[in-house]
């Protein structure tokens, strides 16, 4: 086709309404602000994995949604979040990305959260257990067992995850709504305890979905290198996107040949517990969070949106618990050399996405962003995606292509037409 | 046990405390020295086991923990400031330069229990 003007570029691509988006809804602050309300806090988000927190009194904070969280292992073993808001005048209760309460600080006692500001203290299950010269204060008319935190929903699940959600009643629990992707691997991942071994995150110039679609699709493997040498066997082109509920997918296994690619070698020696050797898997969660098993290694990515044009990720990589000290250093091989953060892949892609959050910078004409390939669910089809954006229609309520327009209105026009 | 020997004198100076650890390195306590003596106490305050070597200020005969401000007075055990538990304390001698204290067994404090609200309706409720 040859170049086209202003009109022609603008007109509706020749795809049906789900084969392709506005690029507004990667780009409109608006389209952001109704994500985080109503997607953002309201679903399951892995905020870390139990092993950073391995024992009594370490915690971890993190956002959800723009509410700052603090998840916390008490003596007992359970781990819990909270809001890290102090109930007295909207502080910050912990400021440290993660520690100990195990011993005292400046500003606090042993085994409690102290927010530094005027002295209130929190146990690990939330109690409020000191207000600084109550009684003086307050008299009889406010006591502390009134003033205790914000507790948040928290499951321990899939493979030692922690999964917290800002709903008190979530339409769906933490098992409907990911236990059928997960099932694929829970097996593997629940026989015994993984544990973390790599953590690092990245701040990028781009929309959250831009990162959660391609994770989703494999056409970009024209963009690995290592991928096109090491991957496009049959086997590759004969997996399947598989759809699940609320907006999932799973991608399905295969056999990788890395010994194709030079200095690197077969993965068969190290795998997970019931896993045939050199195996590959992926569980996209809607609405970005992704689980790919690379033979020996486990990488996590959770998407923090910090507004339509700028995301943290978090990459985390895990091993077994009961690895020895060589089967560690192989797993931390494998992953970096692949995932890093310098490793084959991880940085194409980041070169994919920070490209497409250029072109997309609030303010920017809309652009029309095609997945509209079918492929028979197979690898390079974008059926992934386009199950994705079914979902998130209905939970923002907009049409993904024409976002000015209800999810609902929209859908009843498709029927019409 | 009986009276054991803590520590020397000397190692506390006066309006310090200063933690060691007897019965053969069983026991953590601390020594305060005030104006007219010494006292011998668990190591931590028994409002919220903050560790008294760190946080514990003795001026006069007054022990305060700097954390919430519970004080006592250390030559009569008296409650002061915003102090709502007594002190426990094991007895103490001087023998030529030893400060010794009576120690038959570890003092402890006792500290509230986290209730138990894991109940399945909490987010119900």
């Amino acid at each position: 086709m040859p170049a086209r003007n202003h009109s022609q570029w603008m007109a509706k691509p020749p795809l049906a309404d789900d084969e392709w988006i506005d690029s507004r809804i990667y780009s409109d602050q608006e389209i952001f602000e109704d994500e985080q309300e109503k997607i953002f806090k309201h679903v399951w988000v892995p905020v870390c994995h139990e092993s950073e927190l391995p024992k009594a009194y370490d915690f971890r904070t993190t956002s959800i949604a723009g509410e700052p969280v603090i998840i916390c292992r008490g003596p007992d073993d359970e781990v819990r979040a909270f809001l890290n808001v102090c109930p007295h005048r909207g502080m910050l209760i912990e400021r440290r990305p993660s520690g100990s309460f195990l011993e005292g600080q400046p500003s606090g006692n042993p085994k409690r959260i102290t927010c530094m500001f005027h002295a209130w203290q929190f146990d690990m299950k939330g109690n409020c257990v000191y207000v600084a010269r109550e009684k003086e204060g307050y008299q009889d008319r406010f006591c502390k067992e009134q003033a205790g935190l914000r507790r948040l929903r928290c499951e321990v699940k899939f493979g030692g995850f922690v999964w917290v959600n800002l709903d008190d009643k979530p339409s769906v629990s933490l098992e409907d709504w990911a236990g059928a992707p997960f099932e694929c691997l829970r097996k593997t991942l629940d026989e015994e305890p993984l544990e973390i071994f790599h953590y690092h995150k990245a701040v990028i110039d781009t929309n959250y979905k831009l990162w959660h679609d391609t994770n989703s699709e494999f056409y970009h493997d024209f963009m690995h290198y290592h991928n096109r040498v090491t991957g496009f066997n049959d086997a590759y082109f004969a997996r399947n996107n598989e759809a699940f509920p609320h907006g999932h997918v799973v991608v399905g296994t295969f056999e990788v040949n890395y010994e194709n690619y030079e200095g690197f070698e077969s993965r068969g020696e190290l795998s997970f517990p019931h896993l045939p050797p050199n195996q590959w898997y992926m569980i996209d969660l809607f609405p970005g969070f992704n689980f790919n098993l690379r033979g020996s290694a486990l990488r996590c990515d959770t998407v923090t949106p910090l507004g339509p044009d700028k995301v943290m990720i978090e990459f985390r990589g895990l091993g077994l618990k009961s690895d020895t000290e060589e089967e560690r250093i192989t797993r931390i091989n494998h992953h970096n050399s692949i995932w890093g953060p310098f490793g084959r892949n991880l940085h194409e892609d980041l070169i994919g996405v920070a490209g497409q959050g250029t072109t997309m910078r609030p303010g920017t004409e809309e652009r029309r962003i095609l997945h509209g390939r079918q492929e028979n669910q197979t690898i390079h089809d974008e059926n992934g995606m386009r199950h994705y954006y079914e979902e998130w229609g209905r939970w923002v309520d907009r049409s993904p292509s024409q976002p000015d327009q209800a999810y609902s209105v929209r859908q009843g026009v498709a029927a019409a037409e | 046990m009986s009276w054991i020997k803590v520590c020397k004198t000397d190692d506390v100076p006066e309006n310090s405390v200063k933690k060691f650890w007897a019965g053969g390195g069983t026991i953590p306590l601390v020594i305060a020295r005030h104006k007219n003596g010494y006292r011998a106490m668990p190591p931590v305050c028994p409002h919220m086991e903050e560790p008294l070597d760190v946080s514990g200020v003795v001026a006069g005969c007054v022990l305060t923990c700097t954390k919430h401000l519970w004080a006592w007075n250390l030559e009569t055990l008296e409650l002061q400031g915003e102090a709502e538990k007594p002190l426990k304390t094991y007895d103490v001698k001087i023998e030529g330069e030893d400060v010794m204290a009576f120690i038959s067994e570890e003092l402890v404090y006792e500290f509230d229990d986290e209730d138990d609200m894991d109940d399945d309706d909490f987010f119900n409720s």
